[in-house]
């Protein structure tokens, strides 16, 4: 019962937090409710037993790269969220349709659920602690681990790409 | 030692370390000779060599899944599949990756000093590419496909000094990211539903609907959709096609052939590994709606690219039309691989070629290419304009040309379903009727490129191809004619790409 009331309680921070991040006109507003939304997930993982997964939530995603978001806010500047000029009436008519029937469409899938037999088909010890974690990602998903060195290096090689070589290195510029 | 098998990864290894020997060296090294072209050159080979010796490897033990860890499997997930598909789709993106660097030499050119990061993005993004299709873990797929994608992104905007490709990487950068998450999301409801994320071994997607009777699958619906839709934004077939014209003409041209091939050879494997492999099972579900957006692709396609008057949107549009010739292939089920490979092995390197030759009339950085400028190409370089005759003939489907037997392979496949939808037992008639149609109104767009290089004034554009750009279309129209006479060789290949 308490699981289900701090459910439904974080369920709604959650939501709240993802919309104001959608709808708020000032970006430090939509950055807090990104904020408000991840740390309702945290507490979702710790319902769920996932404490190392509830942690790294709180310390990495609403510390580290909330902490960047809002640099990068600063930066550009929050004095003229406008800039770019309202939006046609009947683009965002034709937005929020797509969006009612994509949920609505979740939602009907969702309560015809069936849900999984997780009990003949998911792992028997779901205790999130560290050890269990480490077990997992060193061994079931070790070169999923890896590939997402991959990942990281092609991000750094394309951020090189696009942004060094500027001025008087820049073959183009040259040209 | 069974587990510690080198080989099931090897091609991805081979381009890594490729691409991170391109990185160290270029940070020491002279970046006025230009010799990460040889390097990525033999990464290619190499990795091509490894897809031929995995080929060589299932034919005689039949491949097998590889976990990440030596202990008990039964525990673990497999991680890796080495069967005839991925050993397939290794060689196929080995040579599409080396033609296309070859296609793209123009532009690393052009780009200077940032050359080596280019390649190694080209490098790395195939990786990613061939992670998609040799793996039965349905989150390494995702991996693979945003490792491909990220890179893409970048070279859509690598040119900075033009406008056309700033905007090109933004459009295809938000649309992209959007694509990948509804993936993820349709990857998270099928998790829900099934309980597992891998599509063989012991806790699978597949031993889950062998064992279990799906009376209300509302969730598992859902995430299948989603990822259909993901991966359907990927291959650009209709209606989640609208990227494609506007990235392709801003895209550095040089760069153009590459990314949609190799994006597309990945993601339909993606798609028969998933579908075909994984949910085979639910085949009177997503069978009509693969027959529907199939047959969208090919009509939104084949008109939309009527009425283009830039060569670089006709062939995005093209590409439309052709995504649905390939899907037609797959709402076959099981038999619809072979002729998937086969058509995804010959178009890809068209479109290389192709654009190759857009690459050199209108230069390798160039966003716009009017359709006007071809005018006369064939009469200033007749080698140029009757290579490009016969990759744009092999593209319209003229028998005795690749793309004709591939279009005959894919509707033999779909026309031989059993009780498709709407009820009747005379195949996916309905689609294959549509599809001769489209193919036969498609030659009205493919006959005028042919007739705008044969007639009209003299280019004052450049038309002399340099040595790379002429070996990369040579090399694809002799896979467009060669194919196009003898196809049993390739068909005899494809019979046996199929996964585990």
């Amino acid at each position: 019962m308490a699981e289900a009331v701090t459910f439904g309680i974080f369920a709604i921070v959650a939501l709240a937090g993802a919309v104001t991040m959608l709808v708020a006109k000032n970006p430090v507003y939509s950055a807090v409710g990104l904020l408000s939304a991840m740390f309702a997930l945290a507490v979702m993982y710790i319902l769920l037993d996932a404490h190392l997964v509830a942690m790294v939530q709180v310390i990495i995603y609403a510390g580290a790269v909330m902490t960047l978001f809002l640099f990068v806010i600063m930066l550009i500047g929050v004095d003229n969220p406008n800039a770019y000029g309202p939006r046609p009436v009947s683009q965002s008519i034709v937005t929020w349709v797509v969006a009612g029937v994509f949920f609505a469409a979740i939602v009907l899938a969702g309560s015809g659920a069936w849900v999984t037999g997780s009990a003949a088909f998911g792992t028997a010890d779901l205790n999130g602690t560290i050890e269990n974690v480490a077990d997992e990602m060193f061994g079931t998903w070790t070169i999923v681990f890896l590939s997402t060195v991959m990942l990281l290096t092609i991000a750094a090689v394309g951020t090189i790409a696009l942004a060094y070589f500027t001025g008087a290195d820049d073959d183009e510029a040259a040209a | 030692m069974e587990n510690a098998a080198f080989l099931p990864v090897a091609f991805e290894v081979v381009l890594l370390v490729g691409a991170l020997v391109v990185l160290l060296v270029a940070v020491v090294a002279d970046r006025d000779r230009r010799w990460w072209g040889p390097v990525a050159g033999l990464s290619f080979a190499l990795a091509g060599a490894v897809g031929f010796l995995q080929w060589r490897e299932v034919e005689e033990t039949g491949g097998g899944l590889f976990f990440s860890s030596l202990d008990v499997p039964v525990f673990r997930s497999p991680m890796v599949v080495l069967d005839g598909y991925s050993a397939f789709a290794a060689m196929l993106l080995a040579v599409v990756g080396f033609v296309g660097l070859l296609a793209a030499w123009d532009l690393v050119v052009k780009v200077g000093k940032r050359g080596p990061e280019f390649v190694v993005l080209v490098l790395l993004a195939f990786a990613g590419l061939h992670m998609m299709t040799a793996t039965p873990n349905l989150v390494v797929i995702f991996i693979g496909l945003e490792t491909a994608s990220i890179a893409f992104y970048v070279l859509a905007g690598f040119v900075r000094t033009s406008e056309a490709s700033k905007e090109a990487a933004l459009k295809y950068f938000l649309l992209g990211s959007l694509a990948s998450a509804l993936f993820l999301y349709g990857v998270a409801l099928v998790f829900g539903a099934t309980g597992s994320l891998s599509i063989y071994g012991a806790n699978s997607i597949r031993n889950f609907f062998s064992t279990v009777i799906v009376a209300e699958p509302g969730i598992l619906l859902a995430g299948m959709a989603l990822m259909l839709v993901g991966l359907a934004f990927k291959v650009t077939a209709a209606p989640f096609h609208q990227w494609a014209p506007d990235v392709y003409q801003g895209a550095p041209t040089g760069a153009v052939g590459l990314m949609s091939a190799g994006i597309k050879v990945a993601a339909f494997a993606a798609i028969g590994r998933i579908f075909i492999g994984g949910f085979i099972s639910q085949i009177d579900a997503w069978g009509p709606i693969v027959a529907v957006i199939a047959a969208l692709s090919m009509i939104v396609g084949t008109f939309l690219a009527l009425v283009q008057d830039d060569i670089k949107r006709l062939l995005a549009y093209s590409g439309v039309a052709h995504a649905g010739y390939i899907l037609t292939a797959l709402v076959a089920g099981v038999q619809g691989i072979g002729p998937m490979w086969f058509y995804l092995a010959t178009y890809s390197l068209m479109v290389v070629g192709a654009f190759a030759v857009v690459s050199t009339v209108a230069g390798p950085d160039a966003g716009r290419a009017p359709l006007a400028d071809f005018g006369g190409l064939a009469k200033a370089n007749p080698e140029l304009g009757w290579l490009m005759s016969s990759l744009v003939l092999g593209m319209a489907g003229i028998p005795f040309f690749a793309g004709f037997v591939g279009k005959v392979l894919s509707f033999t496949a779909a026309a031989s379903v059993e009780n498709p939808w709407p009820a009747g037992d005379n195949g996916y008639l309905w689609l294959v009727v549509l599809g001769t149609l489209t193919t036969v109104i498609g030659l009205a767009f493919y006959l005028r490129i042919i007739s705008t290089m044969f007639t009209g004034q003299e280019p004052e554009l450049q038309t002399e191809a340099t040595l790379p750009i002429r070996f990369a279309v040579v090399i694809s129209a002799v896979v467009t004619v060669v194919f196009g006479i003898v196809p049993w060789p390739l068909i005899d290949v494809v019979r046996d790409a199929l996964p585990l």
